[in-house]
């Protein structure tokens, strides 16, 4: 009767485990598809392609090993290592909104002055379209 | 000494079933205006009905808000040496002989006039709640700005030429209209009101702008515009 309640406990242990390696591949498989995608445009310095691989190498470390968040956290004065990364990915992604956004009004200036230009140079005077005119 | 060339800058956006008679009663009041309309990126037969009428046509490739329009045939009248510039919208809200009002406060010698709807003639037919939204544009306007006016959210305006090289319109959208009033301020140009009757009629009510949109005014002041 023991034994075999120690056998299933045994197994549910090597069932957590599998689970654990099965969402750290799954993880890691994203992260790379994230890195991919970051790295194939083609117009990126360098600099922002060591950043992004060394934030990659630096996740894939947290996902295989995520004692390593914890110990971080404490060293800082953060309960425990999933708050710290929560704050962390909020800071980042506050910092990439900021970026964008002030991208797009570059854009939206950049935009209207185009439109700007054209419109005045395709502009049509009454007399172009009716000689009548005027 | 000739005459003050007027150019009437009329930004159009969707205004198929109505440009047509707007364009007719202003060349009706005076010929001489040089009438520019900026077709900002319509979708309808805007651009179509425009065409045929005696009138400067120019066409935003998109659709990239009032503000912007104005920008460019301000641009483009100023380009043509107008003397005087006047901002008239395409609804049919404004009656072409206010712009005489307009125009004889320049000829006071003032660098800017612009319209009120509570000056002068009494104001009909203004929604109570929008008529509580102009009011705290006008304190809002007070606060920013210094400026007194009666009437902060007005596009019927007339500028002298030099006056209006100076204003700089960054913003696209609807909140251009504070940012003009700032532009005066900042230029310490010489500003008028000249009372102006709105007239509010089912489509001008229909396609016009919603009271929400005082909160989009403020968020794209807050925002938008440079940087």
């Amino acid at each position: 009767m023991i034994l075999a309640q120690q056998a299933d406990n045994l197994q549910d242990i090597s069932s957590q485990t599998e689970g654990h390696i099965l969402i750290k591949v799954i993880l890691i498989l994203l992260l790379l598809l994230v890195l991919r995608a970051f790295l194939v445009q083609r117009s990126l310095i360098l600099a922002k392609r060591l950043s992004a691989i060394i934030l990659f190498l630096v996740l894939v470390v947290l996902v295989i090993f995520p004692e390593v968040s914890n110990w971080a956290a404490h060293r800082i004065g953060v309960g425990r290592g999933v708050d710290l990364l929560f704050y962390l990915s909020h800071l980042f992604l506050l910092l990439l909104i900021v970026g964008l956004w002030r991208r797009i009004n570059v854009l939206t200036d950049t935009m209207t002055r185009l439109s700007r230009q054209i419109a005045i140079y395709d502009s049509s005077k009454p007399e172009d379209r009716n000689p009548a005119h005027k | 000494m000739s005459e003050p060339s007027i150019w009437i800058v009329i930004p159009a956006y969707n205004e198929g079933p109505i440009i047509k008679g707007v364009l007719e009663e202003l060349i009706n009041h005076n010929q001489s205006y040089n009438i520019v309309v900026v077709d900002d990126g319509s979708s309808d037969d805007t651009v179509a009905a425009t065409e045929k009428m005696a009138v400067h046509l120019l066409r935003h490739s998109i659709n990239l808000g009032q503000g912007a329009a104005l920008a460019t045939g301000i641009e483009y009248a100023l380009k043509q040496n107008a003397d005087i510039v006047v901002t008239f919208d395409a609804d049919s809200q404004m009656r072409p002989e206010d712009i005489d009002k307009l125009v004889s406060k320049l000829n006071e010698g003032f660098d800017v006039a612009l319209g009120s709807r509570f000056l002068g003639v009494k104001p009909e037919g203004i929604p109570l709640v929008k008529n509580i939204l102009l009011k705290l544009a006008v304190v809002f306007t007070k606060l920013t700005t210094g400026l007194k006016i009666t009437d902060a959210h007005n596009g019927f305006r007339a500028f002298r030429a030099d006056a209006l090289r100076k204003i700089v319109i960054t913003q696209n959208r609807m909140a251009h209209s504070s940012e003009i009033l700032s532009e005066i301020a900042r230029n310490k140009l010489r500003y008028k009101e000249a009372g102006v009757k709105i007239r509010y009629t089912e489509y001008s009510k229909a396609k016009g702008q919603s009271i929400l949109n005082s909160i989009n005014i403020l968020y794209e002041l807050l925002t938008g515009g440079k940087k």
